[in-house]
């Protein structure tokens, strides 16, 4: 028979988090609570709006003591109709994924298998989503975790190379995917930039889309 | 000796797709590596930028071509949960054996490229074999033979058609039989095991620090697998069991990545065989009849600063959609939406772990961590 984690447990380990954070961050303007999935089985995560300047503290906090191992994404969103206080957002994906080495037993190993039924408290696999607003500003950034995951390395370089927002500390910040030659300064998932269909709701007449080229106009970031 | 650099790519066999890998090497042995990516950036994050909801699907299936159905999927599951979408349970068993085969045909291609490279040419003329019999299954689901476009928000394309069971149960026990035949090939060809045995350690702890995932850390003998830790669809329902490998001390090297995705494609069968006999009856395979196109409903459910994201098991590792809504000013279309591809992670790593080997290594390093590259470039 298949399996799955408890969504009793999973509330209740998703709880502990947030109320873990509520003592630990309480000085700060950090906000965590449980939210819930729209879809399918509706399960909890923990979501967090971790203000800028203690990212690396919190991203600390919840890989060695929340057991978050695992950095799933880290991407960036440029929001220029936002709030001036969120004019770009950095957004990152955590799992606690609770992996740890096979033990070893008489010079072999020893699988580790954990029985979803079972699963309870800081065992619980758990999704962490965390939101970090940037201010208006034509440089922004957010502190570096490459430290704290190395998964998180890639994950930034592809932040800067595409939205183009820094990361301080980050060492080797090169392109990964644009062209090495790209011109200093360009990001192209900054909502400056146009492709040729953008708003457009129909587009048969003109299957090109020449004739609807927006104006190049406003790139200054 | 004197150290030098090499490129191996963007041309080359071992790179199963367009990239470079920078080698530097002291005589035969590599000392540090460079992944260059970026070859075939499409740039689909932007494209699907000013696309409806409902086309971006189709952006999605051409994110990997061996692997189309499973990144489709799991768009959709982002959708639905930033649209607010139910599912009806037959759809969802549709999409169980839809995801399920093509993790099949996806594994059977990585088997059958990866032998080549390591000196084994009978192995992929024979996955290929196995490979046709799901590329048929799934073209009478979808109606086209690699990229399928076939789920959608609420539901799927069409109803199974008639007679599937029956055509797939026979195809998948053939399969189970002559999966058995690869398998014994491989296992007793001293070849293939000296290529693979003792070679691209790695440890799961080190694997999930680095962003690796999937079938390349239950190879590490861990039995993690997104499909129970944070379970969606019906797979609850249904029988069948992680596959994990037992590793030696030193971690998981590429035998063990070979028999995890193995024992992977003989679950996915499984599994495929159990939602067809699980499957509810009656036609319903959408969202609601009197609502077919969800997209007129898009405007009010994804406002603005709302957000939706799903983890996927992918047939390489951890698959994620994270959408934001754009609310009125921008309708139909996502505001942002964000892809993790695990290969983007994952080929770092694996270049990490060449180094200290042969460069005569490389290729079943990389290979066994399945490699593509149209998900890693986007």
């Amino acid at each position: 028979m298949g399996m799955k984690i408890k969504a009793e447990y999973a509330e209740e380990s998703a709880q502990q988090v947030v109320d873990a954070a509520a003592t630990r961050w309480s000085g700060t303007s950090l906000l965590a609570e449980v939210r819930h999935h729209k879809s399918g089985m509706k399960l909890p995560y923990v979501f967090i709006n971790c203000p800028k300047n203690h990212w690396r503290a919190v991203a600390k906090w919840l890989r060695f003591e929340m057991g978050a191992d695992h950095c799933s994404m880290i991407t960036g969103t440029h929001w220029p109709e936002g709030p001036d206080e969120k004019k770009w957002e950095v957004v990152v994906h955590l799992m606690r994924m609770n992996v740890i080495n096979p033990p070893e037993r008489g010079g072999w190993t020893e699988q580790v298998i954990r029985d979803p039924a079972i699963l309870q408290d800081d065992d619980v696999p758990m999704e962490f989503e965390i939101s970090i607003s940037i201010p208006d500003t034509r440089n922004p950034s957010v502190q570096s975790v490459q430290e704290v995951w190395m998964g998180a390395d890639w994950n930034e370089k592809e932040t800067w190379d595409l939205v183009g927002i820094e990361f301080e500390g980050h060492e080797g910040m090169r392109r990964v995917l644009q062209p090495h030659d790209t011109p200093v300064g360009f990001h192209p998932l900054q909502k400056e930039h146009k492709i040729r269909y953008h708003d457009s709701e129909i587009m048969y007449d003109d299957p090109q889309g020449f004739g609807r080229k927006p104006a190049d106009d406003g790139k200054v970031k | 000796m004197a150290e030098m650099w090499i490129s191996m790519g963007p041309q080359h066999p071992m790179t199963h797709g367009l990239w470079t890998l920078k080698v530097k090497v002291d005589g035969e042995t590599v000392v540090d590596t460079v992944p260059d990516l970026g070859y075939i950036h499409r740039g689909v994050e932007k494209i699907c930028e000013s696309r409806d909801f409902t086309k971006i699907t189709t952006y999605c299936d051409r994110l990997c071509y061996a692997s189309a159905n499973t990144w489709a999927h799991s768009y959709i599951y982002a959708a639905e949960d930033l649209l607010e979408v139910e599912v009806p349970a037959r759809a969802e068993h549709i999409r169980v054996i839809a995801v399920e085969m093509q993790r099949i045909a996806s594994h059977l291609m990585w088997l059958g490229a990866f032998c080549p490279d390591i000196g084994n040419l009978t192995a992929f003329v024979w996955c290929l074999r196995e490979r046709e019999m799901m590329m048929d299954l799934l073209q009478e689901l979808g109606g086209s033979r690699l990229h399928y476009n076939f789920p959608r928000i609420g539901g799927v394309k069409r109803d199974l058609p008639i007679g599937f069971a029956m055509r797939a149960r026979a195809k998948l026990n053939l399969f189970l039989d002559r999966i058995q035949e690869t398998e014994q090939m491989l296992d007793e060809s001293t070849v293939f095991l000296v290529r693979t045995q003792g070679v691209g350690y790695a440890k799961p702890e080190e694997m999930v620090n680095h962003g690796v995932t999937g079938p390349n850390v239950r190879a590490g003998g861990v039995n993690y697998d997104i499909r129970w830790a944070h379970p969606y669809s019906v797979y609850d329902e249904l029988d069948w069991d992680v596959s994990v490998e037992r590793p030696s001390i030193k971690g998981a090297d590429c035998y063990d990545r070979y028999r995890v995705r193995v024992d992977e494609m003989r679950q996915s069968a499984r599994l495929c065989l159990d939602a067809l006999d699980k499957m509810p009856g009656g036609a319903e395979t959408h969202y609601t009849e009197g609502d077919p196109m969800i997209l007129t409903k898009a405007r009010e459910r994804a406002e603005e600063g709302k957000t939706g994201f799903h983890h996927f098991e992918d047939s390489r590792g951890e698959s994620m959609f994270y959408l934001a809504g754009g609310g009125d000013q921008r309708g139909k279309h996502p505001y942002r939406i964000s892809i993790r591809s695990p290969m983007f992670i994952t080929i770092p790593y694996a270049a990490k772990c060449m180094i200290g080997h042969k460069v005569a290594d490389i290729p079943a390093i990389m290979g066994s961590f399945d490699p593509c590259i149209g998900e890693t470039d986007r």
